[in-house]
């Protein structure tokens, strides 16, 4: 929608951009062809979980956290177990460690089917949302929903729950599934893998945008395994350090038109995300993951954010070739957890959600009584990012009409698969030409 | 009752919506307390994913989805929506009264209408939605809310005994 306000300045408006998690707004204002001013305004109320969290006992935040998010609340679980563990010293067993990355791979395989197909593929095709695409390319719809159905059932098998798994605790899980019940996921989950290879080939076809940035990427690294459920952090600068420095280096701030506070990682802009996994950690993804990607017209780096889509694809087999490999590899007798009593200190845990690093810190007294408490989502540190990306695009193609200028910063914002119920919930796009 | 397969046969309530956030858990109440009403051919099922009713609706001719609602109006009035295969495709406006409730942009609209489109919508879809007041995380039903689930389960109920009717 165009309005002309008295001052002759135009305003574009979009009353809700739809495809994204969340409340906010977006103001674009372009003087004389120049793109002078770009806020990404998240206006939904901050949440308080981390103020709901103080006072609370060491074992509730698995619990609390995860109702954050109704599509990375295993991001929160596997964050705060860690970081509690970390306050007692607790070490989990490799058991463990293998169940909480197949419930991981079921957060992935159902966040990113949904993104890719749902939310991300309509901006490449040319429909307004999936119902109308689906309408041309309906056996595309019927295999996102049973990729979907694949992680939700492998949600609901380990976590208890499709959306917000009950079944994970401090120190482990209530219950380990068995290898039959395992088993039985597998079929669905081998033709889940191969139609994300399908996938990969794909989205590949679309037409992408010719914008790359040169952000500082920042994502975990696993020693053994393309980082999902935990792992070191690195940049691509060169900097290494465990999770417990990530107060260090990444820095929180507020700016007056967001409710979401921003980010700096030593005092720069960066980016966490698919790309950044992708960029940093390729050499750990499979054999077979990484032909696709480079058959998918992919590097062994990516900066295009409008490819995220590629890389997430691929993600999405690495995800279901981890599930197989878990369940293949299972053997059933192992402890569900590990005692983790209550002590006191400060503890902190990282995990990759499907839209880059979240950071959990908790601070505890000799009770177990959590007396601080602080969570660093990924949307909160892309906003920055996504500003500048915005702010990249609505130059870059600034002689477009005002109908098709915001529909490539809608399309700019949605690469990010930004979760803003996450950061702290309905954007108002708004572009200012004058 | 389940999450995830119900058993295939007479008609299928399904109570969408989280245990834990408020009067958002209305419609598992309503599942639950449908089931215990025993009704001879009536499945229920409950789920928190929207997107699932495109596989749990599978096989079923009739179906009545219940789920807390934001219309404007009082907390626990009951609005009844027909939105199956025989119907047209609601304008995005109607679907305002449904909320935007769902996983990540996701929501019963969306699950409705895109099985409409891939005709994997049931013939009779029957949206009974309760009006919310609060879906505050951890809290229970509001009272306005609780006080209106007999009625609703009376509906719900009614609907289905009827759909038995028809199937039969």
């Amino acid at each position: 929608m165009t309005h002309q306000l008295k001052d002759g300045s135009q305003v574009l408006q979009v009353g809700m951009l739809a495809r994204v998690e969340g409340e906010g707004g977006m103001h674009i204002e372009i003087k004389d062809g120049v793109v002078e001013s770009v806020k990404l305004n998240i206006f939904e109320p901050p949440r308080f979980y981390e103020a709901f969290l103080r006072g609370r006992k060491y074992t509730e935040p698995p619990d609390i956290t995860a109702r954050i998010c109704g599509i990375c609340p295993v991001a929160y679980q596997s964050a705060s177990t860690e970081a509690i563990e970390a306050i007692a010293g607790a070490v989990t067993t490799p058991e463990i460690q293998a169940m909480r990355r197949l419930l991981y791979c079921g957060e992935w395989i159902e966040s990113h089917s949904l993104h890719i197909f749902m939310l991300h593929a309509p901006d490449f095709l040319g429909y307004d949302s999936v119902i109308e695409m689906a309408a041309d390319y309906g056996p595309v719809v019927e295999m996102a929903l049973r990729l979907k159905k694949a992680g939700n059932d492998l949600m609901e098998l380990v976590g208890g729950r499709a959306i917000h798994p009950v079944n994970v605790k401090v120190g482990g899980f209530y219950r380990m599934p068995t290898k039959a019940q395992m088993l039985a996921l597998r079929p669905a989950l081998e033709r889940g893998l191969e139609e994300a290879f399908e996938t990969v080939k794909l989205v590949s076809t679309f037409d992408f945008p010719d914008m790359e940035q040169p952000y500082e990427y920042v994502a975990l690294r696993h020693p053994d395994y393309y980082a999902i459920e935990r792992g070191t952090v690195v940049s691509t600068s060169g900097v290494t350090f465990p999770v417990s420095e990530f107060p260090k280096h990444i820095k929180e701030f507020h700016v007056e038109h967001s409710n979401a506070l921003h980010a700096k990682f030593d005092d720069t802009m960066y980016m966490v995300g698919p790309l950044a996994r992708y960029t940093l950690n390729f050499h750990q993804l499979s054999d077979r993951c990484k032909e696709a990607a480079l058959a998918a017209g992919l590097g062994e780096t990516c900066r295009n954010q409008f490819k995220s889509i590629i890389v997430r694809a691929v993600e999405l087999a690495y995800a279901f070739e981890e599930a197989l490999r878990i369940i293949d590899g299972w053997k059933d007798g192992a402890a569900p957890s590990v005692p983790v009593g209550p002590a006191k200190g400060e503890g902190m845990g990282a995990s990759e959600a499907p839209r880059g690093i979240i950071f959990h810190r908790y601070v505890t007294d000799e009770n177990g009584i959590i007396e601080d408490a602080q969570i660093v989502p990924p949307t909160s540190q892309n906003q920055p990012s996504i500003e500048l990306d915005l702010k990249t695009a609505a130059q870059k193609w600034v002689d477009m009409d005002d109908h098709a200028l915001t529909h490539l910063c809608e399309h700019a914002i949605r690469n990010y698969d930004p979760c803003i119920s996450c950061a702290t919930h309905f954007l108002d796009l708004r572009i200012k030409r004058s | 009752m389940t999450d995830q397969a119900a058993p295939r046969g007479g008609p299928l309530v399904v109570g969408l919506g989280s245990p834990d956030q408020g009067d958002d858990a209305v419609g598992l109440e309503i599942a639950r307390a449908v089931e215990a009403l025993g009704l001879p051919g009536v499945c229920t099922a409950i789920h928190e994913d929207p997107t699932a009713l495109l596989h749990l609706w599978e096989g079923f001719d009739v179906v009545v989805v219940v789920d807390a609602v934001m219309t404007g109006r009082p907390p626990g009035a009951i609005t009844v929506i027909e939105v199956g295969a025989g119907k047209a495709q609601l304008p995005p406006e109607a679907w305002a009264a449904t909320g935007r409730g769902g996983t990540h942009a996701f929501g019963l609209a969306t699950a409705v209408e895109l099985a409409r489109v891939l005709g994997r919508l049931p013939r009779r879809v029957t949206v009974v939605g309760i009006e919310a007041a609060s879906f505050a995380q951890g809290t229970a039903l509001s009272p306005e809310v609780a006080a209106s689930v007999d009625d609703a389960v009376a509906i719900v109920g009614a609907v289905a005994r009827d759909r038995v009717r028809s199937v039969a």
